[in-house]
């Protein structure tokens, strides 16, 4: 008796299907954590979405592959992971070549149940290794949706067992009748059919509960120190993707400025005291040799002379008075082992120990290894000026004239080209100064203003001839960018007989109004120069690139300087949800915790606080409205609030019979795709007036589509096309009426 | 019993009621609409009130449709002295057996026409509305099945009150249809002057349909499929009665239900295992109006049911119909 509503139940062969199309949507899930962990493993990746895509669309395919090949497929993996090993070297990109190869196998493959667990766990290793190692933001809703995805699976995986008792069916070889005819949109709405929505809003319910659990356990638990525990980033690849390395060809900085993803976000305390034109530094380059700026190993030793493992850093500047302004650094991965810094500092502090050194009189602090996860790192007291105090540096100038130099300081004095070159830079230098010794502002002012007869370019040509690059650059009229320009300015400061050199590192940057941090792109990438200026005693910044500012010192400071520079861009919204994510989940230590929860407190306080004012005063104000004297205006008013509520009680209790009143016939229409797209064609079909033949046929079965019992339904698609071509049929009659 | 019906099930009682439907057309002239009803009240199992002038032909249809399908008809007059055993039977004392036994009244057969049944005094009406309800008769704490199918065809004169026991709303309750047969068209009705016939009596028709034959439309008909949209409509049609202002009462949930059956009936006297929002629509008014009463009520019974059909009319006009 059909009248006894029962919910219709997905029948065996479409839970097989559930289970494959659940299946592959894991693998595919799981294969994509390469597009952020930045393995090499691009070719499996692109095969696995292929192969599996292919096999989502078409379940019949995997049985053309002919048996005998899946005997093979053991011994190949293992030679491939073999091979792997041999040529690479590394275990952990071998491993995860491997994950992916198994996961594309199963992910084309008829599966059995232990063969669904095995893509579970296969795809939440990738997973995992990908969280740890990127600490990614993508990993985190990486894993929500494979959790929820993998529940569903395992779900469907239960069902099937079930439903078979057992009695499981043969896997390799042969076509299974589940997969012979498959049609995505059919299970689709077989499965909005069956699917009771309150069970799967109670399922939801239910995992966003274990989310905010975990959310709060996450808040409220003792943090322990796991970094430095977790074994795997010890075989990870380390690759640079900036190349802020100690060398620097013409070329370098100028690959990073194509990359516009986010290099360091800085968070700063009193955001008034960032510079309207920030100049971060990274690396100095002293030694020119060969077209090239390098960090002499000279310099290395003397400046880096002893490796630290600490947690704190106590710079050469000096306290002042006020509030200490703190800079909190977010270094992502693979930009550099060099710390961005304004310039000298009192106190610099790590998350964790750190192995890192310290280069005093360069003003650069450099970690042991690149790291490969985000790097945080606290700046106080930190110089925001153009100059960088080296009393060091002075004393050794000063020490040369009368003894040997030494070295390190001769580099930055070395011209590095040969003798015609050299006649040549002095020649320009002459140019420059007009043959009187200048103040070393003053020259790098004249030069700034006599490198300007260039023009900017991000693809530059140095002319072909004789003698040294830069020389050949600087004596033509071609476009360049900030290399060249630093690199010339070096090479012309020096044969001035000013020590001078080039630094890297970032300029610029924007605020982001939405996360209310400062934020540097790789594409802020930025080479400039520092020279000695002997009256002062300190390295005075000079940018010659056209259009940088030249080598004036900007001190200006504030909020007009910061409004500038701020971006409220959707890009910037979606960097803010990354500095969340690193700010608030990565690097949540004891401290933030602390801080997150005196928040919460307060909050509430504040909240319970106000909530109580306001009701005291309502109360008041009702009281002594009460006391007044009373008048018809006032108890109309009274009587009119009485009959509001009154309304809105009736209204509330009468909201279903609104809600559901004059649609409620169509309520089950809408819960069913199929009965909802018969409804909409007999609708269209009866705006037709009197019916041709080839309409009343079709309409029947529309009818039985729309009202009849689910089990004796024709096939839909089919019964829709011939709607549509009765409608077409109709409407090229031009017999519409009126409906 | 499978949970749908077969196609050739629907196919074949749809043959056997268009056979049944043929052969009341050729007594019945003109009247298809009223023959529809009376097969959908047929196959849904209920009880019909005909509330129409004398001499319309409402015993030849009762008489008509009795014989097309094989089974037993009486007819009763109801009068004001007609007592309930008239209409149910009586035990009688039987000398030779020594015991009382019991004497079937007319109320044992098939198709029983109940003529003027406002004519009885309320304690006959209730002896056979309590047969209607049950299908059975006790008589001294015996029950006596009156058999299946049991169809009662009740009539009532609306215009002439004179000396009559209206039927209470609860009561009638208990029909699942009123019908109106009224004058024939002129076309149908020279038909009918020509045949000459004046009797139902004098009506020689072959059964076309079996006995069993017919409880198994009934029991089929419970079978036809009725989805959720179009129950939530014959649900929203049931409430809105019961919220109308002009209506004292509201269709009670045995109307709710009488309208349901009736929908499922119809839609298997038109060949379907499903039922259509139109099966629903066409049959609002005879299985629900007599169920109304208004609030102002008049003196005129017919001048009242038009006014019933009119807010009926209205609500379903406000009522879509789902799509």
């Amino acid at each position: 008796m059909q009248m006894e509503k029962k919910r219709p139940q997905l029948s065996l062969d479409e839970l097989h299907q559930l289970k494959w199309l659940l299946g592959g949507v894991l693998v595919l899930l799981s294969v994509w954590t390469v597009f952020y962990l930045e393995f090499d493993a691009w070719t499996l990746m692109g095969l696995a979405t292929v192969a599996v895509s292919a096999a989502l669309v078409r379940p019949d395919w995997p049985a053309l592959v002919p048996a005998w090949t899946h005997r093979l497929v053991f011994p190949a993996v293992v030679a491939f992971f073999i091979g792997d090993l041999w040529v690479t070297g590394e275990v952990l990109p071998a491993v995860v070549r491997l994950d992916i190869l198994l996961l594309l196998y199963r992910g084309v493959t008829y599966r059995q149940k232990r063969d669904d667990l095995q893509v579970i766990v296969l795809g939440l290793f990738l997973i995992v290794v990908a969280g740890v190692l990127t600490v990614s933001l993508v990993f985190a809703a990486q894993i929500l949706v494979f959790t929820a995805c993998a529940l569903g699976f395992l779900l469907v995986v239960t069902l099937v067992e079930s439903a078979e008792k057992g009695a499981a069916r043969p896997v390799a070889g042969g076509l299974p009748a589940w997969a012979a005819h498959v049609r995505w949109r059919r299970l689709w709405a077989r499965v909005r059919e069956v699917t009771d929505w309150r069970v799967v809003a109670l399922g939801a319910a239910l995992f966003a509960g274990v989310v905010a659990v975990s959310a709060l356990l996450f808040l409220a638990i003792p943090r322990f120190q796991l970094e430095n525990s977790l074994f795997l980033e010890r075989f990870a690849s380390k690759k640079a993707r900036s190349g802020f390395n100690e060398t620097i060809k013409f070329g370098d900085v100028t690959d990073i400025q194509q990359d516009t993803s986010v290099a360091v976000s800085v968070d700063v305390t009193d955001r008034t005291q960032i510079p309207a034109n920030p100049y971060w530094r990274m690396l100095v380059l002293d030694e020119y040799r060969d077209g090239t700026f390098r960090l002499s190993a000279l310099l290395r030793r003397a400046a880096f002379t002893r490796e630290f493992t600490d947690t704190a850093l106590r710079g050469a500047a000096r306290p002042v008075l006020g509030e200490p302004v703190y800079w909190t650094f977010y270094l992502e991965s693979g930009i550099s082992r060099y710390l961005p810094l304004l310039g000298s500092f009192e106190q610099l502090r790590f998350r964790e120990t750190q192995n890192f050194r310290f280069g005093e009189e360069l003003g650069l602090v450099a970690l042991r290894e690149e790291p490969v996860t985000m790097t945080a790192y606290r700046v106080e007291g930190q110089s925001t000026g153009g100059t960088l105090p080296d009393p060091a540096f002075a004393k050794g100038l000063r020490e040369r004239k009368k003894s040997t130099p030494k070295s390190d300081t001769l580099l930055m004095l070395k011209l590095g080209v040969d003798a015609a070159d050299r006649a040549n830079l002095e020649q320009r230098v002459r140019e420059i100064t007009g043959g009187a010794e200048l103040p070393a502002a003053e020259f790098a002012r004249r030069a700034d203003v006599w490198l300007g007869r260039h023009p900017y370019s991000l693809s530059p040509r140095i002319p072909d001839g004789p003698g040294d690059p830069l020389v050949r650059w600087m004596n033509s009229a071609e476009g360049g960018h900030c290399e060249l320009f630093a690199g010339s300015f070096v090479l012309l400061a020096r044969a001035a007989g000013f020590p001078a050199r080039v630094v890297t590192g970032f300029k610029g940057g924007t605020w982001n109004a939405y996360s209310g941090n400062f934020t540097l792109r790789n594409s802020d990438a930025h080479a400039w120069c520092e020279l000695f200026d002997r009256s002062t005693g300190a390295w005075l910044r000079a940018d010659p690139t056209l259009g940088a500012g030249g080598t004036q010192p900007d001190g200006a400071k504030g909020e007009a300087a910061l409004a500038r520079r701020t971006d409220r861009s959707w890009s910037a919204r979606f960097d803010s949800l990354r500095v969340f994510w690193y700010r608030r989940i990565v690097n949540f230590d004891q401290r933030s915790q602390v801080e997150t929860l005196k928040a919460v407190k307060e909050a509430t306080e504040n909240s319970g606080r106000q909530l109580r004012a306001a009701l005291t005063a309502m109360v008041e104000r009702i009281k002594a409205w009460l006391a007044g004297p009373w008048d018809v205006r006032r108890a109309a008013k009274l009587l009119a609030l009485a009959a509001l509520l009154a309304g809105a009680g009736w209204a509330w209790r009468n909201r279903r019979s609104w809600i559901f009143g004059s649609g409620a016939g169509r309520h089950g229409a809408k819960e069913d795709p199929v009965r909802r797209e018969a409804g909409a064609w007999l609708r269209r079909i009866s705006d037709f007036g009197d019916l041709i033949p080839e309409a009343l046929g079709v309409t029947e079965e529309l009818q039985r589509l729309r009202f009849g019992a689910p089990g004796t339904w024709p096939e839909p698609e089919p019964v829709f096309q011939r709607a549509r071509q009765a409608v077409r049929e109709l409407r090229r009659r031009g017999r519409v009426t009126p409906a | 019993m499978s949970d749908f019906l077969k196609a050739a099930q629907v196919t074949e009682t749809k043959q056997a009621l268009d056979r049944l439907r043929g052969s009341m057309r050729t007594f019945i002239k003109g009247k298809d609409e009223v023959i529809e009803q009376v097969l959908v009240c047929l196959v849904a199992g209920g009880h019909l009130l005909i509330e129409d002038l004398p001499g319309v032909g409402k015993t030849t249809l009762a008489y008509a449709l009795a014989r097309s399908m094989d089974c037993t008809f009486s007819r009763i007059q109801f009068t004001s002295d007609l007592l309930p055993g008239d209409v149910t039977g009586v035990a009688i004392y039987d000398e030779t057996e020594k015991e009382f036994v019991f004497k079937p009244g007319p109320v044992f057969a098939s198709v029983v026409l109940a003529d003027e049944i406002n004519r009885a005094t309320p304690k006959t009406q209730s002896a056979l509305l309590e047969v209607m309800d049950r299908a059975r008769v006790t008589v001294d704490g015996v029950a006596h099945a009156v058999g299946a199918p049991f169809m009662v065809f009740a009539t009532q004169n609306p215009v002439d009150y004179e000396g009559t026991f209206p039927l209470p709303e609860s009561q009638m309750d208990r029909f699942l249809m009123r019908l109106q047969m009224g004058y024939p068209q002129p076309a149908d009705e020279l038909e009918i002057l020509r045949i000459a016939r004046t009797s139902y009596d004098a009506i020689a028709v072959n059964a076309v349909v079996l006995r069993a034959e017919v409880l198994g439309f009934q029991a089929l008909a419970a079978q036809v499929f009725v989805e959720d949209s179009v129950l939530d409509y014959i649900l929203r049609i049931v409430t809105a009665t019961r919220t109308e202002a002009e209506f004292k009462t509201g269709v009670s949930v045995r109307g709710g239900l009488a309208l349901r059956t009736a929908a499922q009936a119809r839609a298997l006297l038109h060949g379907r295992d499903f039922v259509l929002p139109d099966d629903v629509t066409e049959l609002v008014m005879p299985i629900l109006a007599h169920r109304l009463v208004l609030v102002r009520q008049t003196s005129d019974a017919l001048e009242e049911r038009r006014a019933i059909v009119g807010v009926l009319k209205r609500i379903l006009g406000a009522l879509p119909p789902p799509a």
